[in-house]
């Protein structure tokens, strides 16, 4: 039993280092994949790496009070943020809140909120897709 | 220096004479009693109302029910006590009053074992005055804040009137406890006998007063007298109690508006805010308090009408009718209102930036209650990290 609970942050660190959209994330990914193709043929593929920096970016154009994605949701996607209204906000890493990314409906009017908010225009569905690749695998 | 025959008691000395005489019982156990306990009841009450009225209603309500109890009480051992308790024997007529204070300016002496007639009037006032503040507090109670018997019945404006003559009557009580005091003092020196102490002895010199026509005390049909009238009291409180308060917000929240409204701060309760608000509100949600907070159009316009349908207006509540007037300056926020201001102000800035509350806007992580859109001032608690 000791040995069990020694062992349990391992194991959750092990579980998290692993995680991987299931079918409701991949259902998006998939949807924003045929979005992104639309757009542009020749569509490469999503990337964690340019998700992250979409996240981690401070933006030129936002809004005087919302200047980056971290504002609210914190540069740690596996901790809790707060909302300017002083509100918890989930973690985003798929790993700590296991239900993200899985309505599309609730994804979409976010994006189209935040990126507003943030970059004061709508994120194309490669950004939306990044974002999503970085998160799941966070 | 002139000796005025109404002040000549103050330059004689008759403790021998009263002294001689055995003392005799004047007021009953009942009296006493009441008496001690209506001091606790009253100071309970006016330390709670006058100092801090908001922290401390609850017990600012349980006095006030003590002192209605009481006032009963005295009202019925009025006519079942012994001789000097009942009101057959305050002879507070005017022409009694006016007699007594011509026997004091003549500087005569007349004995009174009871109250004397200025005495008489004075219980019978402050008995008054008490059963107006109860009454008036119970109206404030029903119409300001909705709870009570009479909150299925008092408006907020009529509460609002109500609760100034309360507040005249607490401040008349406190005059008139002043009098009693004076006129205590006065009488005691007077008749160089402390009366203070046959308040709780029970016994004044003598002789008896052949005069007035013997009683004694029936204590069991006083009892019987009180418990009609708290058998029939009580219950009917109770009842009235439970009843819907007028205007006051009973619908559930539209889980849509609860859900949207709700996810980036408190879903503020629609009877906040007027039509008119929320008007301008929905139609800048894209623009929200410096952010985006669009909805599609159809969830916007379910959302607008939930809000026009139990705004403000449709109720008479504290908080209904709190936030009606804007600040011209940032008019759709809440709590840049005057009203909201002025509620908070006994409230340090630092304590809403605390992590604990999360901004002024976060009406319940102080309102327990807020949800329901009462706002009631027993169910407020600032969250002990935000007090540090
Ligand atoms: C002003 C605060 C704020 C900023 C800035 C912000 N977000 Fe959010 N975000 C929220 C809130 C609030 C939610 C919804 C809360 C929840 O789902 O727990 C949310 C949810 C989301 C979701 C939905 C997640 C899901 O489960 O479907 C996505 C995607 C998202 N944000 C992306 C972004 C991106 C990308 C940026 C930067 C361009 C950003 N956010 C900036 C506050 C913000
Ligand atoms: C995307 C996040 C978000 C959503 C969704 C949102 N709000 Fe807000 N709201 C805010 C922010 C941020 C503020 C300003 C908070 C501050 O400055 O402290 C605010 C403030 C308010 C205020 C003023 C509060 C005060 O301090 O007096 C009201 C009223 C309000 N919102 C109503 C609504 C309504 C109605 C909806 C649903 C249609 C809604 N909000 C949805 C972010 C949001
Ligand atoms: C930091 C805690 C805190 C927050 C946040 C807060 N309040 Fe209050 N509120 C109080 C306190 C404390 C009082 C009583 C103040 C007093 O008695 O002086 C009060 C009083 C009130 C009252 C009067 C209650 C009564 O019956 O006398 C109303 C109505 C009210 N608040 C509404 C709101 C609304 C609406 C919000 C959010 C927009 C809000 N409050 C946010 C602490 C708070």
């Amino acid at each position: 039993m000791t040995r069990f609970v020694i062992l349990l942050p391992v194991l959750l660190a092990a579980a998290a280092a692993q995680a991987a959209p299931g079918p409701a994330q991949q259902a998006e990914l998939d949807a924003y994949t045929g979005m992104a193709k639309a757009a542009d043929p020749n569509f490469g593929g999503f990337s964690a790496a340019r998700g992250q920096a979409l996240f981690l970016a401070t933006s030129k154009t936002a809004r005087p009070d919302t200047p980056s994605c971290t504002t609210c949701h914190t540069t740690d996607p596996t901790k809790v943020g707060r909302t300017r209204a002083g509100k918890e906000i989930g973690p985003m890493a798929l790993s700590a809140k296991p239900d993200r990314y899985s309505v599309m409906a609730d994804t979409e009017k976010w994006f189209a909120r935040n990126c507003d908010s943030v970059l004061m225009r709508a994120c194309t569905p490669m950004e939306k897709g990044d974002f999503i690749t970085f998160m799941t695998g966070q | 220096m002139a000796r005025s025959p109404a002040l000549a008691f103050l330059f004689e000395d008759n403790s021998a004479r009263l002294a001689a005489v055995p003392p005799v019982p004047v007021w009953d156990l009942g009296v006493r009693v009441f008496h001690g306990l209506l001091i606790l009841a009253v100071s309970v009450c006016a330390a709670t109302g006058f100092i801090a009225s908001r922290d401390w209603l609850g017990l600012h309500l349980l006095g006030g029910e003590i002192v209605i109890g009481l006032v009963v009480f005295r009202l019925v051992w009025g006519q079942s006590g012994s001789t000097y308790a009942r009101f057959s024997t305050f002879h507070a007529s005017w022409a009694a009053i006016s007699a007594h204070v011509h026997e004091i300016a003549r500087g005569e002496r007349r004995p009174h074992l009871g109250h004397n007639p200025v005495g008489a009037a004075m219980v019978l006032a402050l008995l008054v005055f008490l059963a107006g503040l109860v009454g008036t507090g119970v109206w404030a109670l029903g119409g300001v804040l909705k709870q009570g018997p009479l909150a299925f019945l008092a408006s907020y404006t009529s509460g609002l009137t109500a609760r100034s003559i309360h507040n005249l009557l607490a401040i008349g009580i406190l005059a008139l406890v002043g009098l009693h005091l004076a006129g205590v003092a006065f009488e005691s020196l007077r008749v160089r006998q402390n009366l203070t102490r046959s308040m709780i002895t029970g016994r004044k010199p003598g002789p008896d007063d052949e005069a007035e026509p013997r009683h004694s005390a029936r204590p069991l049909r006083a009892l019987l007298a009180m418990a009609l009238v708290a058998g029939l009291v009580v219950p009917g409180t109770v009842a009235l109690s439970a009843r819907p308060g007028l205007g006051v917000p009973a619908g559930a929240t539209d889980p849509a508006y609860a859900r949207e409204c709700g996810a980036c701060h408190f879903a503020y309760p629609a009877s906040l805010a007027t039509q008119a608000v929320w008007h301008s509100l929905m139609n800048g949600l894209d623009a929200h308090f410096g952010e985006n907070a669009s909805l599609d159009a159809a969830q916007t316009a379910s959302i607008a009408s939930y809000l026009d349908l139990n705004a403000a207006e449709h109720f008479d509540t504290l908080a209904s009718h709190s936030f009606r007037l804007m600040n011209p300056g940032d008019p759709m926020r809440l709590t840049a209102s005057p009203g909201w201001t002025r509620l908070h102000r006994s409230i340090a800035e630092s304590v809403f930036t605390t992590r604990a509350v999360g901004g002024k806007g976060a009406c319940n992580a102080c309102h327990q209650d807020g949800a329901t859109g009462r706002f009631d001032p027993q169910r407020i608690s600032i969250p002990k990290e935000a007090l540090n």
